[in-house]
């Protein structure tokens, strides 16, 4: 019944798939460099103009420290509130456990834009101003869900009697904590924090309600500058996203080992 | 004096006793097994001498100090577990170091220390390996070694062989008798398997439905069992249910069974019925008729090595009996053929069963 494909099909069809995803990268990137004054691909001439430009435009610099701020302060919080929760949620009965598991997880669900108004009236009904802090808020609510999918799955199957072994050797609650639960999980932690980092950091839609003209993401700031402008500063900007990510990547790749830490096994 | 004694020790969960008014005392340097079927209880006790269980009721001593209201942390109580419980991102080493770094002690002291455990449990020159690249014999026995560094006070061994092989098993049990008595240190050891406790124990506590049922040394366990249960769950019994036709002095009577009479010790009053348990290596049989004997017939006949097993039929009950190929030539005797079985009244074990 099931006859198998030809290998060289499969990999044709891989290929395919991979253009396919990759290919709006490599257009942003290489219209960054196209001489013209405005956005066009295959790129007219090559030239670094656009990206010494950029320092005609501080307020992309400005945007692009208030995101990653934003991301950082994200990251860090969802993935400690994720986590301790996660724990919770696999170890412990107690009342009302699937209400507020669904509670928790229902910004999965809401589309994005709904939970922007909803944000921005909340905001504005406890006097909440635009500020770096009032995006944080904002964005760990919307990736604490994401932490604990990931951590949630490093925790099924965790046998406890690790924990158990390591009460018996004399390592108090925070020490079996620290030293043994946390490494263990580690991977699904790191992964959870890096989900956080890269939604809170690429948000458009959420953020969009919460900035002021101060207070600016860089997915905004794009945006709101392409409603006036198309000129390949926009590609420039986008090409040091993509490049800021790929770094990012190349770092924990480098400490941790990227298919490590997605793998969720150790 | 008992070195660990628990007194009246409970556990209930959702209102069902699981462990009730259990009382026991372990001398220092004793090996004790806990056997019995699971849900027991057994592995609730030994939960609870660790602490990671509370008591619900009585306490637990070790050394004259009450330790049942302490966290498991302060116990000093090492454990070996049936999953091993290796820290799995820790090199053997530093599984087998991290007590003694809890402990504070001088770095120079735990690698040697640390070293002698190893090589105590034959896994030196494993230092660098992690849990993962090791078979599961081998971190059975790192987790001996971590239990043992600390010197704990009490060894407790929580079904620890159960998840190796046949053979490893048998090797690993031998080595941990002979690691304990070593270092001579007083040990609980949780077993469902009764060749183990057997072979292993000082004494065995079995037990049964969250009582303890007998405590005593192996041979009294099975020469000897108390209760019907204890016969029943250590080897196997046959069944034999007889009428007393007269009762004697000394406790004797005479009973009637299979057709058959038999002068047994055992209290009775007359026309009663009386109740026993036979060991299948305790019945013996053979080709022509005595006194003592009464006719069977074989259904089947199971070759086992250096035994052979043969179900007999007599009236409507089934009787096993394993009689040494040395004994009896297996060959000699075939299915359908008709045997005469007898015992030795004193292998009788008396029964408590009312059928």
């Amino acid at each position: 019944m099931s006859r198998k494909l030809p290998k060289y099909f499969f990999n044709f069809v891989c290929l395919l798939v991979y253009i396919f995803l990759l290919a709006p990268i490599v257009v942003v990137l290489l219209s960054s460099l196209t001489t013209t004054e405005y956005i066009v691909f295959p790129p007219e001439g090559l030239t670094l103009r656009w990206y010494t430009e950029l320092i005609e435009h501080p307020e992309f610099m400005q945007s692009f420290t208030l995101s990653i701020i934003v991301a950082l302060g994200t990251a860090i919080i969802a993935t400690a509130i994720g986590t301790l929760a996660s724990l919770a949620f696999v170890r412990r009965q107690f009342k009302g456990k699937t209400a507020i598991v669904q509670l928790v997880g229902s910004p999965l669900l809401i589309p994005s834009v709904v939970f922007g108004v909803a944000l921005l009236q909340f905001y504005s009904w406890i006097g909440l101003a635009a500020s770096p802090l009032a995006l944080i808020l904002g964005h760990i609510i919307l990736t604490v869900p994401f932490v604990m999918r990931l951590v949630v799955a490093s925790l099924v199957g965790f046998d406890r009697s690790i924990e158990q072994a390591a009460l018996n050797l004399g390592a108090g609650p925070m020490k079996v904590f620290f030293q043994i639960t946390l490494p263990i999980i580690k991977s699904g932690v790191i992964a959870g924090a890096i989900f956080a980092f890269i939604t809170s950091f690429d948000d458009l839609t959420v953020a969009l309600f919460i900035v002021s003209t101060d207070v600016v993401t860089l997915p905004v700031r794009i945006y709101t500058y392409m409603q006036y402008q198309y000129d390949p500063i926009i590609t420039s900007v986008s090409s040091i996203m993509i490049l800021f990510t790929v770094v990012l990547m190349l770092i924990i790749e480098r400490v941790l080992g990227v298919g490590k830490v997605f793998s969720s096994k150790n | 004096m008992s070195y660990l004694s628990l007194e009246n020790v409970v556990k209930t969960f959702n209102k069902t006793e699981v462990v009730k008014k259990l009382s026991l005392d372990i001398q220092k340097g004793e090996l004790v097994s806990f056997l019995g079927p699971s849900g027991c209880g057994k592995t609730t006790t030994l939960n609870m001498i660790a602490g990671f269980l509370e008591v619900d009721g009585g306490k637990i001593e070790v050394d004259g100090k009450p330790v049942h209201l302490l966290p498991p942390y302060k116990r000093e109580m090492g454990m070996v577990f049936q999953n091993y419980a290796l820290f799995p991102h820790m090199t053997v080493f530093d599984n087998v170091a991290y007590g003694l770094k809890l402990r504070k002690v001088p770095k120079t002291e735990i690698s040697k220390r640390v070293l002698e455990a190893l090589e105590m449990v034959r896994l030196d020159g494993y230092e660098k390996r992690y849990p993962k690249e090791l078979s599961g014999g081998q971190q059975q026995r790192v987790s001996l070694a971590r239990a043992l560094v600390i010197k704990p006070k009490v060894l407790l061994l929580d079904e620890p062989l159960s998840n190796l092989d046949a053979k490893l098993r048998q090797e690993m049990r031998e080595e941990i008798v002979e690691i304990q008595k070593q270092v001579g240190i007083t040990t609980i050891f949780v077993t469902h398997d009764q060749e183990e406790a057997l072979a292993i124990s000082d004494r065995i506590a079995v037990m049964y439905e969250g009582r303890i049922e007998q405590v005593d040394d192996p041979a009294s366990i099975y020469n000897h069992p108390k209760t019907d249960f204890v016969s029943q769950f250590i080897g196997e019994v046959n069944h034999i249910q007889g009428k007393v036709l007269e009762t004697y002095e000394n406790k004797k009577c005479k009973m009637h069974f299979f057709g058959n009479e038999q002068i047994v010790s055992v209290p009775s009053v007359k026309n009663s019925e009386v109740h026993f348990f036979i060991r299948p290596e305790k019945i013996q049989i053979a080709l022509a008729e005595s006194d003592e004997s009464f006719q069977t017939r074989v259904e089947r006949k199971m070759f086992l090595g250096a035994k052979t097993r043969y179900i007999l039929k007599v009236q409507d009950r089934h009787l096993i009996a394993d009689i040494s190929n040395t004994v009896i030539n297996p060959t000699e005797i075939k299915e359908g053929n008709s045997v005469y079985t007898y015992w030795n009244p004193e292998d009788l074990l008396p029964s408590r069963m009312a059928r």
